[in-house]
């Protein structure tokens, strides 16, 4: 049976909630991380984490266009983690 | 009695996907080379965010926007692993080592400080920008 | 002192300035004087007029490039001959190309080859694979000039058939893919859906599939992969949870090694998918992929017990060749699979 007292979009927004607080703890990495790529590595992972509270948020709240949000979010998080690999490899050359 | 397990199907989703998101959180702050941490990020791309994308996919129901979900969810497969192959390449290729299992045999990383001394005593200073400098 | 004798085959290709700087700077790193033989094969014989202006052509070629060769050896002791080869017979295939480059090699005592990767010449289509064949089945050793290509050279490969069905399913493909985020039902989004699926495929029909299509063989792989993914979801999920444990365990028994893989898998899309796979798969991490080469990172030893079984690898295989292909020996059997050292990166 459903309990009475929480509603499926409240258990969304809490999700989405301790979502932030997963990807607060990866931003640890993305500012003591000592090397580029490890920055590079967890901002990646924060992007997709961004992508799923996106997600998250855009049932909890009811506004099915967050998605297209996060569906041009996940395609920058990708391009923003190629082209700075890109970059550090061949430092000063075109992406 | 379908709303229900609808219901429980779909906190069951998100609090796996919660679950492998925390592991993975972990595994990024704990483990000790970007070479490792790739593996554990990949957590996040996969069971992390498609549990979930599910969770939402079944509480939208069968209309346009959970549709936008598993595209959402296959975009993501395809270009995260992408994303984090051109990272380790770029790490290879800029000329970080990865922290091996002779070379870490001693310490895995559950006492920082010594691990990193030991590491550094051993190895030339080419390893010991890599260490991660545990604090976790 | 020892010198280096290079055979450079010349044709007018946007890689060729690269490829005659290659020559010299690699010509000149294990010798301290070089001889380089700058030739251009003709595939036209002397005699007719298109031939003269092939000949005059070919020698407008030389003198650039020998310029360009004085230009990069700066101060060092570079020799440089020039020659335009093929005049007095008729050239075809790459055998031919073969056999005058063994001929001149062996007439000028030269110890080697240097190959433009896009070498092109005549009005063939590319014969750098059979040419490099050929040579190596004469013995004579090549080298590939490690070249950044400004623009891919595009093969116009097939015929009407052939580019009507990359259009065809490029624009079925976006067309769908313009309709999930629209709405099928509304004329509007059907018409701008139609005139982008039209502009996107006469655009990139040629750069989104770089492979010719099958009638068949192309949509049964489609429908082989979407048996592929349910398993590989299946497997992810069995990596996930391995690795969970490892993580989650306060000693964090990890055991990261590097070791190589040479797939069984054809370069392009298939090994694409293996790459990926074994990404997406956590504990197994692809750092490179040179041809069928994978060196993957392991972090943990079951991950790596099931990389060396290569299931994801038959997997794909069957994805790409069927059934009766998948069943191959697995890396580790067939000697394919090793532990190498983090210096390999």
């Amino acid at each position: 049976m459903i309990p009475s007292s929480v509603s499926i979009e409240e258990i969304f927004l809490l999700a989405a909630a301790l979502f932030v607080v997963l990807a607060i703890m990866m931003f640890y990495r993305a500012v003591a991380g000592p090397t580029t790529q490890d920055r590079l590595l967890a901002v990646n992972v924060l992007g997709t984490n961004t992508v799923v509270i996106l997600a998250l948020l855009a049932a909890g709240l009811d506004e099915p266009w967050f998605l297209d949000v996060a569906l041009i979010y996940a395609l920058l998080n990708f391009l923003m983690a190629v082209a700075i690999s890109k970059f550090t490899v061949e430092r000063g050359g075109v992406l | 009695m379908i709303e229900a397990a609808r219901f429980w199907a779909i906190v069951v989703l998100v609090v796996a996907g919660l679950f492998f998101t925390f592991v993975s959180a972990v595994g990024v702050i704990r483990l000790p080379d970007i070479y490792a941490r790739a593996h554990t990020a990949s957590q996040t791309d996969t069971l992390g965010a498609g549990l979930a994308l599910a969770a939402v996919a079944l509480a939208l129901g069968w209309q346009q926007a959970s549709v936008y979900t598993v595209l959402l969810l296959f975009f993501v497969f395809i270009t995260n692993p992408t994303a984090a192959h051109a990272i380790a390449r770029s790490a290879a290729e800029t000329g970080i080592e990865p922290v091996t299992a002779d070379s870490a045999a001693d310490g895995d990383t559950r006492e920082p400080s010594t691990a990193s001394t030991d590491r550094n005593s051993s190895d030339d200073d080419g390893g010991s920008d890599v260490d991660g400098g545990e604090t976790a | 002192m020892v010198a280096d004798r290079t055979l450079v085959p010349l044709s007018e290709t946007v890689t060729v300035r690269q490829t005659v700087g290659y020559a010299v700077q690699s010509g000149l790193e294990d010798a301290d004087s070089l001889e380089v033989h700058l030739v251009v094969a003709l595939p036209y014989d002397a005699e007719v007029p298109e031939g003269k202006q092939q000949v005059e052509e070919a020698k407008q070629l030389l003198s650039k490039a020998r310029r360009w060769v004085t230009e990069d050896a700066g101060s060092a002791d570079v020799t440089v001959e020039t020659a335009v080869l093929g005049t007095e017979r008729y050239l075809f295939g790459p055998r031919d190309y073969a056999d005058i480059f063994e001929e001149y090699t062996d007439d000028h005592d030269l110890d080697r080859v240097v190959l433009d990767p896009e070498y092109h010449p005549g009005v063939t289509s590319s014969i750098l694979q059979p040419l490099e064949h050929e040579l190596e089945s004469a013995g004579i050793p090549y080298d590939e000039a490690a070249v950044e290509r400004p623009a891919r050279h595009e093969r116009l490969v097939g015929e009407g058939t052939e580019r009507f069905d990359r259009y065809f399913a490029l624009f079925w493909i976006s067309f769908g893919f313009y309709l999930v985020l629209g709405d099928p039902t509304y004329w509007f989004d059907l018409v701008t859906g139609v005139a982008v699926a039209g502009i996107v495929s006469f655009s990139l029909a040629n750069v989104t599939f770089s492979f010719p299509l099958h009638r068949i063989g192309s949509p049964v792989r489609t429908i082989r992969f979407a048996f592929y993914v349910p398993y590989l979801i299946w497997e992810i999920v069995k990596a996930n949870v391995a690795i969970s444990f490892v993580i989650l365990r306060p000693s964090m028994p990890i055991e990261p090694v590097v070791t190589r893989v040479n797939a069984r898998v054809r370069s392009g899309l298939p090994l694409l998918a293996l790459a990926n796979s074994i990404t997406l798969t956590p504990g197994t991490l692809t750092v490179r992929a040179n041809d069928q080469r994978l060196i993957v990172h392991t972090l943990i030893p079951s991950a790596r017990e099931d990389l060396f079984d290569g299931a994801l690898e038959r997997a794909v295989r069957f994805v790409f060749h069927g059934r009766t292909s998948a069943r191959i020996p697995s890396p580790r059997e067939r000697g394919d699979a090793e532990i190498v050292g983090g210096d390999e990166l």
